[in-house]
């Protein structure tokens, strides 16, 4: 049964959102507040008002509270006119629909997104698990921080909805990309650890370049692991990103692994796309 | 004594300085190998021991341990590599370059102060 969260749903909306879903959609409706926990659903409708600012908003807080985790935020409207989809896709919504566009179209398109995203194989975790393992043991030896992983998915969606993100450019037998995504406060409490003093005396700067060093920490204990294999790669020097909902591009023909890890209540993720070169003996 | 740290990370030289003057040495911080060797330039007779990361802009550690033992005014001065690049070739080509101690991040407070032990004891 998938589990959908409708949040300020409009009364006589609810029915027609209703015959969207599929009999094994259960859907529960909830008015929109500043904790909301969304780990447990597999999609979160939101009506659309009126107020543009004040959607993008609840967009903003609702894909924080995903936790990096891939939820499709539908929004939902019945205004007949086109709206520009634009801001909201920028603020984190997966879907911009309209009840007045034919219903077979929205619930093909719905449904469509209810797909859960794949498990991953066997042979794919033989090269996650160097990955999962070193982040853990980094921010362990260098933070004293208690690190569990929590899940993986795969996604071909080029977007990060993080605050800061360290990326690391491969080369070598395996070619591809490392990046680490954070929400700013988390961030700032890890190199709070890192350097042993308080939050406060954090600033951004330091926060930039120290999830900079985390990703060139987490590339370098990890690669010395694939000697001999196909995933042995090179690195460089890393770059940060700084800014919600920014994008970052993969390779073609490339899934990207997704491992979301907890600290405490809070979660980050490494996105981990890499692909040999060639295949070797 | 005088140790210099160079390394283009602000969060490494911050925690690799509150180490070393933990130690009772008195740190001198360099951004790249470039500002490093200039240090070494300058003529300072204390420094004693240079902390130094591999992947650095302008000029990186190991054309520094490079530089640093083709000079004579240099060779006397001892080289701990800190660095991500943890695999064994990387290793011993800092050794042959001249480096006396190899310590990968990451690393705890301890055990970057045993590696300053261990490579001070060298010279």
């Amino acid at each position: 049964m998938k589990r959908i969260l409708g949040i300020d749903c409009e009364p006589k909306a609810e029915k027609d959102i209703l015959g969207l879903l599929g009999k094994d959609a259960y859907i529960q409706y909830e008015k929109f507040h500043d904790e909301m926990v969304l780990n447990d659903y597999d999609m979160i409708i939101l009506w659309m008002g009126k107020n543009q600012e004040h959607i993008v908003q609840q967009i903003c807080k609702l894909r924080y509270a995903c936790n990096f985790q891939n939820i499709p935020i539908i929004l939902i409207h019945n205004q007949k006119q086109d709206i520009s989809s634009q801001p909201y896709i920028i603020a984190g919504a997966t879907e911009v629909l309209s009840l007045s566009d034919p219903l077979p179209a929205c619930k093909h398109i719905i449904n469509g997104y209810l797909i859960p995203s794949r498990e991953p194989l066997a042979e794919e975790f033989e090269y996650l698990d160097p990955f999962i393992k070193n982040t853990c043991h980094i921010l362990q030896t260098m933070a004293g921080l208690k690190v569990e992983f929590k899940k993986v998915y795969f996604s071909n969606a080029i977007r990060i909805f993080g605050d800061v993100s360290g990326i690391m450019g491969l080369s070598g037998n395996a070619e591809g990309t490392l990046v680490v995504t954070f929400y700013w406060d988390l961030a700032k409490m890890i190199i709070a650890k890192m350097m042993q003093t308080e939050e406060s005396s954090i600033d951004a700067e330091l926060i930039h370049d120290g999830v900079s060093e985390i990703i060139n920490m987490i590339s370098g204990s990890t690669k010395k692991e694939f000697v001999g294999t196909p995933y042995h790669f090179e690195i460089s020097l890393p770059s940060v990103i700084v800014g919600p909902g920014h994008q970052i591009g993969y390779l073609q023909n490339t899934s990207v692994a997704v491992l979301i890890f907890q600290v405490g209540s809070q979660s980050f993720a490494l996105h981990v796309c890499i692909k040999p070169k060639t295949t070797m003996s | 004594m005088k140790v210099i740290v160079a390394d283009d990370s602000r969060l490494v030289r911050g925690i690799v300085e509150r180490t070393v003057v933990s130690m009772g040495f008195e740190a001198l911080l360099a951004v790249n190998g470039k500002e490093a060797l200039n240090i070494l330039e300058a003529g300072d007779k204390d420094v004693n021991l240079m902390l130094l990361d591999w992947n650095m802009p302008l000029l990186n550690g190991i054309d520094v341990i490079r530089s640093m033992r083709k000079n004579d005014r240099f060779n006397n001065i001892a080289v701990l590599m800190v660095s991500t690049e943890s695999e064994e070739d990387r290793i011993k080509e800092a050794i042959s370059a001249g480096a006396q101690g190899y310590l990968t991040k990451p690393f705890t407070p301890d055990q970057l102060m045993d590696a300053i032990r261990q490579v001070l004891k060298t010279k």
